[in-house]
């Protein structure tokens, strides 16, 4: 226990250097970054923004439709009328020339604006189908830059909504005139899952919903064995370099508490940088909820929250699937003669870990053919990264075979890490087969 | 009592003989020299001494443990320091003779075998140094340092001045004559004749996995009428 500390405290030391703190944490600020930026844009779609009125006609309807455009605004973003004339700025300017009417955009600082031309009054009065132009001036190349045009679009279908209501008011009357405009009310959906019936709520939101909540952890689950697997490795070569694990080896101390030392001392780093992204990440995911349309519902409010016991599971999942890495790294790395043989050892590992993280993010387990079912069963990676989600549709079957399939595997890699550290192949590399010694002998 | 005895070891590498029945026995407190040119077995033989390789057949024991069914019992007397070995770069060397120690004592014993490395390293205040500062000669001394501060039964040194400057072999040669002098065994390996005929009581030369030649370096050159080891080994292998 005493040499096991021991270990642990220096694998520490050496794993946690400035330089590996450094790259983790320029990665979470990264995120945190990414989701503050789409924190603002996201709010940007739902503070109302100027819009300009271009009244190319002069016509009665062209200044009812200026009143309509308020109300619209003073309905959208709940403002007084005051503050809704605000909004929308009214421009008196003819359409035949496109240089004045952008100049005029500009000196007012709008980059959209709805425009009518003239005729736009007599049309509507002949019953003819008037038409709305829209300007924009292109300014925010941003992720969202079009967030504005699409509130313009819905604003002149809202135009057009009322104008409609105004124009069957004079002919039936109020009361009629709602309800003949709008005999339906809007739809009540039912969406039965896991034997219960939700209401309120569609398949797409739920998924939504979900994937808000789960599509984090495949990613930090990978990044997260993919870095410590490749810290792993290298120390491995490094060891092997220097002859320090040659050393170690001839220590008073068990191959058990080396190889246990090394792995555990892993796996806290790896556990701690996991957090860290985790934090990274639910703020970039913050961000991207913000934005408009891809809210979905919130799986607490359809009853799939995760209990504690579930979070004990996708806890135990995670750490033995680290652990399985880690194990996997430590054999690999047995076999790498130096640092830089040790650096492609890491790539079977990112390969295992990258390969759930896509068919995660585009499939769900249930989804998916027996024959892509089993190898990724088969991949230890798999099963942290689709617990989440598994626990939320109560595949209760699937998540307990992966937790008893992990822990067997997770056995196993320290069984032979453990056979392999009592061999030669730890000093002499793969020398066993011709193939190797011929290899061997032309590196000599 | 022999503090080291070796019978009849071979050792093969995947079916290719590296150690070919190697013999011989060193005495407590003795300077014992492993001497041959490169790829002789000498490395493959200290590293089946330190329980580091199996041994395909034959036996060795050290103080009387059978390194390959009492190894655990073997680590706890023996020393060994690898060819051309580093230490943790991240670490000073303070803390790296720190580590080194926590598998031999605790607390005050430990720290005490720390100061006693850090004596035998004798780096002054480089000591406090990142590792991966030190030139050859230094890492060599704060290596031999932590080889020997556990105080050892049986010290083994793989090509220990290797690749040092004539100072610092020097140096390291003197280190290892006090080591003796306190009773430890030391059982070291070299290609260097003349260093080996400076250094040690008794000389095994081997040569293709066998032991060609064990006796004084006096003894030998008065056999063979040579002038130094390296005539000796040159008739010898010629023979
Ligand atoms: N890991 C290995 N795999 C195969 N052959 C090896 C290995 N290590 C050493 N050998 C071979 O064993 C022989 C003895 O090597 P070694 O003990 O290192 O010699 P020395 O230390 O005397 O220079 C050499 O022929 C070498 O090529
Ligand atoms: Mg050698």
């Amino acid at each position: 226990m005493n040499h096991l500390l021991n270990i642990i405290r220096k694998e520490l030391r050496e794993l946690m250097t400035v330089g590996s703190i450094v790259s983790v944490l320029i990665m979470v600020f990264i995120f945190l970054g990414a989701g503050t930026m789409m924190n603002e844009q996201g709010d940007s779609i739902t503070t109302p923004s100027e819009i300009g009125f271009i009244d190319g006609d002069g016509g009665p309807w062209s200044d009812r439709t200026v009143e309509i455009l308020v109300a619209v605004y003073m309905d959208t973003y709940g403002l007084s009328e005051e503050e809704a004339r605000g909004f929308v700025k009214v421009i008196e300017v003819a359409l035949d020339d496109n240089a004045v009417v952008v100049e005029r955009m500009q000196s007012l600082g709008i980059d959209a604006a709805i425009a009518v031309g003239p005729g736009y009054s007599a049309d509507l009065d002949n019953k003819v189908r008037a038409t709305i132009s829209e300007y924009y001036i292109f300014t925010n190349p941003g992720l969202l830059g079009s967030a504005g045009s699409s509130m313009t679009s819905l604003m002149i279908g809202e135009i057009s909504n009322r104008i409609s209501k105004e124009l069957v008011f004079d002919i039936i009357g109020p009361d009629d005139a709602a309800f003949m405009l709008n005999p339906i009310k809007g739809t009540d959906a039912h969406t039965y899952m896991n034997g219960e019936m939700h209401a309120g709520v569609r398949p797409l939101d739920i998924s939504m919903g979900i994937m808000n909540q789960t599509l984090m952890v495949p990613v930090v689950i990978m990044m997260v064995i993919m870095m410590i697997g490749s810290i792993v490795i290298s120390s491995m070569g490094n060891e092997k370099e220097n002859k320090t694990l040659e050393t170690l080896l001839t220590m008073p101390v068990g191959r058990t508490a080396i190889v246990t030392g090394k792995i555990l001392s892993a796996a806290i780093v790896g556990l701690v940088y996991g957090l860290l992204y985790m934090v990274g990440m639910m703020f970039y995911s913050k961000g991207m909820t913000n934005i408009g349309g891809l809210g979905g519902s919130s799986p607490a409010d359809l009853g799939l929250a995760l209990g504690p016991a579930d979070w004990l599971i996708v806890g135990a999942m995670v750490f033995l699937a680290i652990f399985c890495a880690l194990g996997m790294c430590m054999i690999l790395g047995a076999f790498a003669k130096n640092y830089k043989a040790a650096q492609t050892m890491t790539v079977p590992i990112s390969v295992l870990a990258i390969i759930p993280m896509l068919i995660n993010m585009f499939a769900s387990w249930g989804s998916l053919p027996t024959a892509v079912q089993v190898p990724l069963f088969i991949i230890p990676f798999t099963h942290p990264m689709m617990v989440m989600q598994n626990l939320m549709f109560g595949n209760t079957s699937v998540v307990l075979a992966g937790l008893v399939y992990l822990a067997l595997f997770a056995m196993l890699t320290i069984f032979i890490t453990v056979k392999v550290y009592k061999s030669d192949i730890l000093l002499t590399g793969i020398g066993q087969t011709k193939l190797a010694r011929a290899f061997a002998r032309k590196k000599i | 009592m022999n503090a080291l005895v070796v019978e009849d070891v071979y050792k093969t590498y995947g079916g290719r003989p590296a150690v070919n029945g190697v013999s011989f026995s060193v005495e407590e407190g003795e300077i014992f020299g492993l001497i041959g040119p490169n790829g002789a077995g000498k490395t493959t033989t200290l590293r089946m001494i330190s329980t580091l390789l199996r041994i395909t057949s034959g036996r060795i024991t050290v103080c009387g443990h059978d390194v390959a069914t009492e190894s655990d019992a073997v680590r706890k007397i023996i020393s060994y320091l690898p060819e051309d070995a580093g230490a943790y770069k991240d670490l000073t060397g303070r803390a790296y003779l720190k580590f080194m120690a926590g598998f031999f004592a605790d607390g005050g014993d430990a720290e005490k075998m720390v100061m006693s490395g850090i004596g035998i390293a004798d780096l002054g205040e480089r000591i406090d140094s990142k590792v991966d500062t030190y030139s050859k000669g230094m890492m060599r001394r704060l290596l031999i340092a932590r080889a020997i501060m556990p105080a050892p039964k049986v010290a083994i040194l793989d090509e220990v001045t290797s690749g040092l400057d004539v100072i610092n072999a020097f140096e390291i040669r003197d280190v290892i004559r006090q080591i003796a002098a306190r009773g430890v065994t030391v059982v070291i390996s070299s290609h260097n004749m003349f260093e080996v005929e400076m250094l040690c009581d008794r000389v095994a030369m081997i040569n293709d996995g066998k032991v060609v030649l064990c006796g004084t370096p006096g003894e030998l050159k008065g056999r063979f009428e040579a002038s130094n080891l390296e005539e000796v080994f040159v008739k010898a292998v010629k023979k």
